[in-house]
């Protein structure tokens, strides 16, 4: 759905984004992770053909971002979340989404029905009339969701749809997306928030103005060690430590506080071996947890290792 | 150009105006003082002199006013766009509204011309405003006094019907390039009122003793039909979505 090949964008001297190639398949929802300054609002900006790039292709479905006839196509299957929300404060939420689903032409009895559907689903078709002004960051920011989702776009690009937002508020906002990702929408998530990432996306590019890395959250984790199992026990005594030691399945064992950390392939088939094998030799097993690199882990090493030294 | 995508973008501005309580007394302040306020006052001064006038000193000197309110309102059209046009574009910088506007399947040809008209549209109406109550007070005291209707005459018409249209959309267009390239409302609101200067020129032309024929209105009019149409060129040439989005904070 989405493509880019070598995407460049410059300004002047400076480089926002340099090669990014990348692929977001249909339904897909994508994370794009990356410092201030990575180049992450650019591409989108470049995405949704609202600035223009610099070298290399980009395309939304069929159409390129190149083509000024192919931008007004992108344009109208494409839905925006920018980082500010952006809407008219004296208009009310109504006034504004219907405003907006005219620009998109949206059919009259459709745009009303999916205003309808959207505020309600937000929870805010009561306040229609309001003011935009009266609303609260979080309520903004659902209205600036329905904006986007007023034309029932192909594509949904959200740039941080929960940054400045208390934790309530940010939490509305990511099950709304979670019900979007159940609808099988394309989406391209911009986002600070690693754990929001985690939790929302299929795929996650990590962008230091350069695409660093693409893949998924779980592989990404996976990628920092390799995986292990801690086993906690009453005391370590060296009965089961050799025990543990003379099985083929553990490549490696550390001993820390009563735990041994042991460096095994395949967890899941082997484990219940060596907790068998430490019983038999003595050991009280009190219980056993993987230990896991986090997300978080994941993106500041390779964010540390993009860094010009 | 579809032009109902420029009617919705009118039709929301217009919108935006109404709330805006400010911009909505400072578009009634100036016709009230310049189109009612001053021929009113006009008139007075007239009636001291009636008695030292023939009925021809005084048809002429009558005749000379009613063509000078003529252009304290192509004065008015001018000035007002920069209340709203300036607004225009800074207002949706300042709103942040303007990535969101900028990403729907809308041309920057359709967004001129609607921000224009939503400047346009409100400005001339309160224009013809003051324009008919100046025209009232005129006839009203013209035919008291001399038993005829003075207004309209031929300038007249062609000042309102023709020059203040034209004079109004230049400051509009002028207001609207200066208001997509400005960040701030006050720089956007002085650089616009410098479009004024021109019509201000005309003004003290008139104060000075210009004659108000219809030589001049004529010449006028192709002055401005030539500077209207290539401001609109030089609008859509300086409209940059991009320099938009990515110089502004």
């Amino acid at each position: 759905m989405i493509d880019t090949e070598n995407l460049t964008r410059k300004f002047g001297d400076l480089m926002a984004v340099d090669n990014v190639s990348l692929h977001v398949n249909e339904g897909e929802v994508f994370g794009f992770l990356g410092p201030n300054g990575a180049g992450k609002t650019t591409t989108i900006r470049m995405l949704c053909c609202l600035i223009g790039k610099t070298s290399g292709q980009a395309r939304i479905g069929d159409f390129s971002v190149e083509n000024e006839q192919d931008c007004l196509a992108i344009r109208k299957i494409v839905g925006l979340l920018p980082e500010n929300v952006g809407l008219y404060e004296s208009l009310s939420a109504y006034r504004n989404l219907d405003f907006y689903g005219k620009l998109y032409e949206v059919p009259d009895q459709a745009r009303q029905e999916n205003i309808e559907r959207l505020l309600k689903l937000l929870g805010i078709w009561e306040r229609r009339e309001d003011s935009v002004a009266t609303f609260s960051k979080g309520t903004k920011q659902k209205i600036a969701i329905a904006r986007a989702l007023i034309h029932d776009p192909l594509v949904l690009f959200l740039d941080e749809p929960t940054a400045n937002l208390d934790p309530e508020a940010a939490k509305t906002v990511r099950d709304f997306i979670l019900e979007l990702k159940k609808e099988k929408r394309t989406i391209f998530l911009n986002t600070h928030n690693l754990d929001e990432a985690e939790r929302l996306c299929d795929r996650i590019g990590i962008l230091k103005t350069k695409l660093v890395v693409v893949d998924s959250p779980k592989n990404l984790e996976r990628s920092l060690y390799s995986r292990k199992t801690i086993v906690h026990l009453e005391s370590v005594s060296d009965q089961v430590l050799a025990a543990v030691k003379g099985l083929d399945t553990v490549k490696s064992v550390k001993i820390g506080d009563n735990k041994l950390i042991l460096d095994i392939d395949n967890p899941e088939r082997d484990n219940p071996e060596v907790v068998r094998a430490i019983v038999e030799a003595g050991g009280s097993v009190q219980y056993v947890t993987e230990l896991r690199s986090t997300l978080e882990d994941v993106y500041l090493k390779l964010i540390k290792e993009a860094s010009p030294q | 150009m579809r032009f109902w995508k420029s009617w919705i973008v009118t039709q929301k501005d217009l919108s935006v105006i109404r709330k805006n309580k400010y911009v909505f007394y400072s578009l009634i302040a100036l016709p009230a003082i310049l189109g009612i306020v001053l021929p009113a006052t006009f008139v007075f001064a007239l009636n001291a002199e009636l008695t030292t006038l023939t009925r021809s000193q005084f048809l002429a000197a009558a005749t000379q006013l009613i063509n000078i309110s003529a252009t304290y309102l192509i004065t008015i059209s001018a000035v007002l766009p920069s209340i709203i046009a300036s607004y225009s574009f800074v207002g949706e910088k300042i709103e942040k509204s303007l990535e969101p506007l900028l990403a729907t399947p809308t041309t920057d040809g359709e967004l001129l011309l609607g921000k224009s008209l939503a400047a346009f549209i409100p400005c001339l109406g309160v224009t013809y405003l003051a324009a008919a109550i100046s025209a009232a007070i005129l006839d009203v005291w013209s035919y008291i006094r001399l038993g005829t209707f003075l207004v309209p005459n031929l300038f007249w018409i062609l000042a309102v019907a023709v020059i203040t249209p034209l004079a109004c959309v230049l400051s509009v267009e002028a207001n609207v390039i200066v208001s997509s390239r400005v960040n701030d409302i006050r720089a956007a609101q002085q650089l616009g009122g410098l479009v004024v200067l021109p019509i201000i020129g005309l003004l003290i032309l008139v104060v000075v003793g210009a004659e108000l024929s219809v030589l001049l209105a004529i010449l006028v009019t192709i002055s401005l039909v030539v500077a209207d149409v290539t401001l609109f060129y030089l609008s859509k040439e300086t409209f940059q979505r991009e320099e938009i989005l990515t110089k502004w904070k």
